[in-house]
């Protein structure tokens, strides 16, 4: 019965987003004009190396997991910060904290239908599509099963890091810099548009530090190994979870401190 | 009947920064902790009891949003004492929101680009309502409003009328205890309001449900209302049946004219031959309020066009406007 609310809200949202098939379309055409640009670009790259590969990553390899990394982009996007952002600068907020639900569950579930949406008709066919094409670079064995353990958490994380930035709207009311700040951040230390390795040593270990990676480094790691070992795969998977639990926790405490700014207040 | 709401010496205070002029002052109000306080309600206390429609009154920014959110639990009190179905509102939030329905002016709460059936599903499950107890309520929305055509529309393609009509039967489709209405009928043409009007009635009337209307249309109050509650600048003004105010504003209408020449002017002119009358001017208007027991609207109008040349005219019942200016004026006993 509890979770028939949750599940509710994800097919509505579902539902909305087929709502407006153009956007999909017009979305999924973006995609393919940035995935040509990724191309030409690393092309470029490889071909001032000199050398056939690079910091350990062939061509191949690097597009493979760029074009994966952009198809999990779109599938995990949220527009969580827009959302928030929006609702509390309107005061529709108001309608919101009064549903009988706590509302970062409810902006969450409200969300959820994107993924599916976003799962099927953009992840799904570009993971075909790249499987299809580079003959049996991704591994189809017991690796998928744990790339999609290691999703859901990175959706957790993804999810709590969105709600943290927008919950600091309470207190600027304007959340257009913040966002594009949250933005380059995430998709630069998480390897979504350049791969971890290519970064310098000391770098790359501090990425390694910080919850970021957990969010498409770790998942795509765990699809492009095809024999992982055990302990590698455990480290992973821990840290994203020790990740998740953090930051679920912290941004419930935030939301819970910003809410009263809210009732006191009045936003 | 038994007491729904309770509110006593009830107080909300808001802090807000003093912002200076220009772009200097833009600048320096970023370091400033220069804060005044403002007093948006001011020690209000009412008892009110199931099944009551009251009418909240007072004219913009007189605190009524802000009690409203205080009685939904989104605003915490300064001080005084809130209690609605005997539980604290702001401190049980989740567990006050399943006994409430809100609709709030210009807001909907509808799911837009959803056919208004898909809404009241989700609802449905939001707020954990029975198949029964659902199906129910949708037989008596049926029986009430013209529904079938309402439920496969999508709610962004409606009119204001529908939307606002449809966020109302939202509002109660978990029979709720308490309903808020923030001024329903903003906006609607004559007859759209007088079905909301009547919707609002039968619902109150078969749900025993209470009402807390908010309005600046003194037909919703007249409509709805048998209670009337008046705030101003946060403090309460008034708080009794609504025959008791008609015996104070029912005889008054305003008598509105547009004559020949420049406006201001010629109200100056007619304040002189009519010393009796408050006499008013704005950029269209010349009002004048005409107390119908001292003296027929007809007879001003007659004596007026002897020697003006009016063009338009306009007859309308007092505002809420000018009950608040007449019960600060000369006070209600």
């Amino acid at each position: 019965m509890k979770l028939k609310k949750h599940i509710t809200l994800t097919k509505a949202g579902i539902m909305e987003s087929l709502q407006f098939r153009l956007g999909t379309f017009v979305m999924a055409l973006g995609n393919i004009l940035y995935l040509i640009v990724v191309y030409y670009l690393w092309k470029a790259i490889y071909a001032s190396a000199g050398t056939d590969s690079v910091n350990g990553m062939t061509f191949s390899d690097t597009l493979i997991y760029l074009v994966l990394a952009t198809a999990l982009f779109n599938f995990m996007e949220m527009y969580t910060v827009w959302e928030m952002g929006r609702s509390i600068q309107s005061g529709k907020i108001v309608l919101e904290l009064l549903k009988p639900m706590e509302y970062r569950s409810y902006l969450f579930w409200s969300n959820s239908g994107a993924f599916v949406t976003n799962f099927v008709f953009t992840f799904l066919p570009t993971f075909i599509a790249v499987a299809l094409v580079t003959h049996g670079a991704i591994h189809m064995g017991l690796n998928l099963l744990f790339f999609l353990i290691s999703v859901i958490i990175a959706i957790s994380i993804n999810y709590s890091i969105n709600f943290i930035v927008g919950t600091i709207c309470v207190y600027t009311e304007s959340i257009w810099g913040i966002n594009i700040m949250k933005q380059v951040i995430v998709l630069l230390l998480s390897g979504a548009t350049i791969p971890l390795a290519f970064f310098p040593e000391t770098f790359r270990k501090i990425t390694y530090y910080l919850p970021f990676q957990s969010i498409y480094n770790a998942p795509l790691s765990i699809l492009l190994n095809a024999h992982p070992e055990p302990k590698e795969l455990l480290v992973t998977i821990g840290t994203q979870l020790i990740w998740a639990a953090v930051l679920m926790i912290l941004s419930k405490l935030f939301w819970k401190v910003s809410l009263r700014q809210i009732t006191v207040n009045g936003g | 009947m038994s007491a729904i709401i309770e509110i006593k010496d009830l107080t909300k205070e808001f802090k807000v920064l003093n912002r200076r002029e220009g772009l200097k002052g833009s600048i320096k109000d970023l370091f400033s902790r220069n804060y005044k306080t403002v007093r948006a309600v001011d020690n209000i206390s009412m008892t009110i009891q199931q099944g009551e429609i009251v009418g909240y009154l007072g004219p913009n920014g007189a605190g009524k949003s802000t009690t409203i959110k205080m009685m939904t639990g989104v605003l915490e009190p300064t001080s005084g004492e809130i209690r609605t179905n005997g539980i604290v509102p702001y401190a049980n939030r989740a567990r006050n929101a399943q006994e409430i329905g809100v609709v709030f002016g210009q807001r909907s709460q509808l799911w837009w680009a959803l056919p208004l059936v898909e809404s009241f599903k989700i609802l449905k499950d939001i707020y954990q309502i029975p198949d029964e107890k659902y199906n129910s309520m949708l037989e008596l929305y049926g029986s009430l409003v013209d529904l079938e055509p309402l439920l496969h529309k999508p709610v962004r393609q409606m009119s204001l009328g529908q939307r606002t009509l449809s966020d109302i039967l939202a509002a109660f489709l978990h029979d709720p205890k308490i309903v808020f209405l923030d001024e329903p009928t903003i906006g609607l043409d004559v007859s759209m309001k007088s079905k909301i009007r009547k919707l609002i009635q039968a619902l109150n009337k078969e749900k025993n449900t209470t009402v807390i209307l908010t309005t600046h249309d003194m037909g919703d109050v007249d409509a709805l209302c048998r209670r009337i509650v008046i705030i101003d600048k946060g403090k309460m003004l008034y708080d009794n049946d609504i025959e008791h105010l008609k015996s104070f504003f029912g005889s008054y209408r305003t008598l509105k004219i547009r004559p020949d020449g420049e406006l201001s002017a010629q109200a100056e002119l007619i304040g002189k031959e009519l010393p009796n009358f408050s006499v008013t001017a704005d950029d269209e208007w010349i009002a004048i309020l005409v107390d119908e027991d001292k003296s027929k609207v007809i007879d001003v109008l007659g004596q007026l066009q002897k020697s003006h040349k009016i063009k338009d005219m306009q007859l309308e019942e007092i505002s809420t406007e000018e009950v608040i200016k007449k019960i600060y004026e000369e006070g209600v006993s």
